[in-house]
């Protein structure tokens, strides 16, 4: 992760030096502009990558390209090359200024929502100040090995779930029985065992 | 080998059957069990099922669609009307239809004729106030088993009442294909649940097709039941079972009934949007299963 954020930034920067270098619009006025959210080199359409992506703790990232607490913003300025140009370079440690660039445009990051499958960061793209993309930045909690996004039932072979067996289980569950079917029931021995 | 016989000192013993006490009583067509752990002592026991064996005849009364005389029937016989009925009919009706919006549909309580219908909450309900009872008895170890429904509290391990031990209740789902076994086991409770501390579910409720599933309308409506008004699942119910665990039991038991009566469609809605767990048995016998009920 670290090298991918590492060259993601670098290739941000070779992106952003290129992008300045063609639209000869200095970096520093745009950073002073929006705040390490580029508003765009072309004019309205700016799209940066300024996300807290940093893999960590929610504090970081919690708000649009803000820099990890580690100094190094692995802030990975959009890669994509559908972006116009390349907004943040790495090492800015900026606040966001999204009132500057909401009316530009650009790519914002929300803050890191604690839901019950993790931690969620999303991504919105705003263009002539309506909504174009949105992406999730992060989509995993830390402390967990594999992603769980959903808590859908899947299909399960019968040998893969919690078994049980009559002789280890204090109580039945089952769709509802009758009184009479209720005598030859599993639960009508356990009942009848601790009686 | 030799059975230690002071539960207390269990934790290096080896493992051992908690020793238990129930007692059963016949209520609203099916039978309800109360397990206590066997320290709690049988007077105890006694005193609480009567408790729990009250407030079941007194809402069965109220709400039994099977006596002429309840209020339940009059309101389906158009005698009263619903603003003129009691508060607790017209709360759980209430509670019904906040839970068909939630469901979509997929949970109603009125049947295909119209007639108003609230059994498919009423023995949640009921399991819910009886646990309230025995809370307020200052029960702490128990598990509460209304004709395949469950909730419990605290562990089946208890020493004696309110020591507690991390020992969660094993409740075990019958094969809706051989009721004589179970399909998979579920933890409840335990680990100090009594407080509600961990967030572990208390309640598991199974609704299906296998057993008195006539409260189930979407389910039938393929089977002759005639036509559903609403746009439900037509044809052959696509599950067979459902369990359903949560942390209450109405949201379990409402849940497991609206995943059968709702089909496919049900069961994502309700894995999305409530922390619940699920089990479900298709059709044909294969299983759907969140991962709560992965080994």
């Amino acid at each position: 992760m670290r090298i991918r954020a590492a060259v993601s930034a670098a290739l941000a920067s070779a992106g952003i030096l290129l992008a300045g270098w063609q639209s000869g619009i200095h970096l520093e006025d745009t950073r002073s502009a929006a705040a390490s959210t580029s508003a765009g080199t072309n004019g309205a359409t700016g799209t940066t990558g300024a996300t807290g992506t940093t893999g960590a703790t929610g504090s970081t990232g919690a708000t649009g390209s803000s820099s990890s607490g580690s100094g190094s913003t692995d802030t990975g300025a959009s890669d994509k090359g559908s972006s116009a140009a390349a907004g943040t370079d790495s090492g800015a440690a900026a606040e966001p200024t999204t009132g500057a660039a909401a009316k530009a445009g650009g790519t914002y990051a929300g803050s890191v929502v604690q839901t019950r499958f993790g931690a969620v960061q999303v991504q919105i793209t705003v263009k002539a100040g309506a909504i174009t993309d949105v992406e999730a930045l992060q989509l995993t909690d830390d402390d967990r090995k594999s992603i769980q996004i959903s808590n859908r039932a899947a299909p399960l072979l019968r040998s893969e779930v919690l078994a049980a067996q009559s002789a280890d289980v204090q109580t039945i569950g089952g769709a509802t029985v009758t009184s009479v079917a209720y005598l030859n029931s599993l639960q009508a021995a356990l009942d009848a065992a601790n009686l | 080998m030799q059975r230690i016989s002071d539960p207390r000192t269990g934790a290096e013993a080896p493992p051992q059957p908690p020793s238990l006490r129930a007692r059963t009583f016949s209520c609203m067509g099916t039978v309800v069990s109360l397990t206590l752990p066997s320290a709690s002592g049988a007077d105890e026991l006694v005193a609480a099922t009567a408790v729990v064996e009250r407030l079941f005849a007194g809402l069965d009364e109220t709400f039994s669609l099977y006596r002429a005389d309840s209020e339940a029937s009059r309101l389906a016989r158009a005698e009263i009307k619903l603003p003129d009925a009691s508060g607790e009919m017209r709360r759980l009706y209430a509670d019904a239809v906040g839970w068909r919006l939630l469901t979509e549909g997929a949970f109603t309580p009125e049947r295909p004729d119209g007639v108003l219908d609230l059994s498919g909450i009423v023995k949640g309900y009921a399991i819910q106030e009886a646990g309230t009872s025995l809370l307020a008895l200052g029960l702490r170890d128990w598990c509460l088993n209304a004709g395949g429904d469950v909730l419990v509290s605290g562990s089946p391990g208890a020493g004696s009442p309110g020591s507690g031990s991390d020992e969660p209740w094993r409740a075990g789902i019958v094969d809706p294909q051989d009721r004589r076994t179970l399909i998979a086991g579920y933890p409840l409770g335990g680990a100090n649940s009594a407080n509600g501390a961990n967030g572990a579910n208390l309640a598991l409720a199974t609704s299906g097709s296998a057993e008195r599933g006539d409260h189930i309308w979407a389910a039938g409506a393929g089977a002759g039941a005639g036509a559903r008004a609403a746009s439900g699942v037509r044809g052959a119910p696509a599950f067979r079972q459902v369990s359903v665990a949560a942390a209450d039991i109405v949201t379990a038991d409402v849940l497991a009934t609206a995943i059968v009566a709702g089909g496919m469609p049900m069961l994502d809605r309700a894995t999305d949007g409530w922390n619940i767990e699920v089990l479900a048995v298709q059709a044909g016998g294969e299983l759907l299963a969140t991962p709560g009920f992965r080994r």
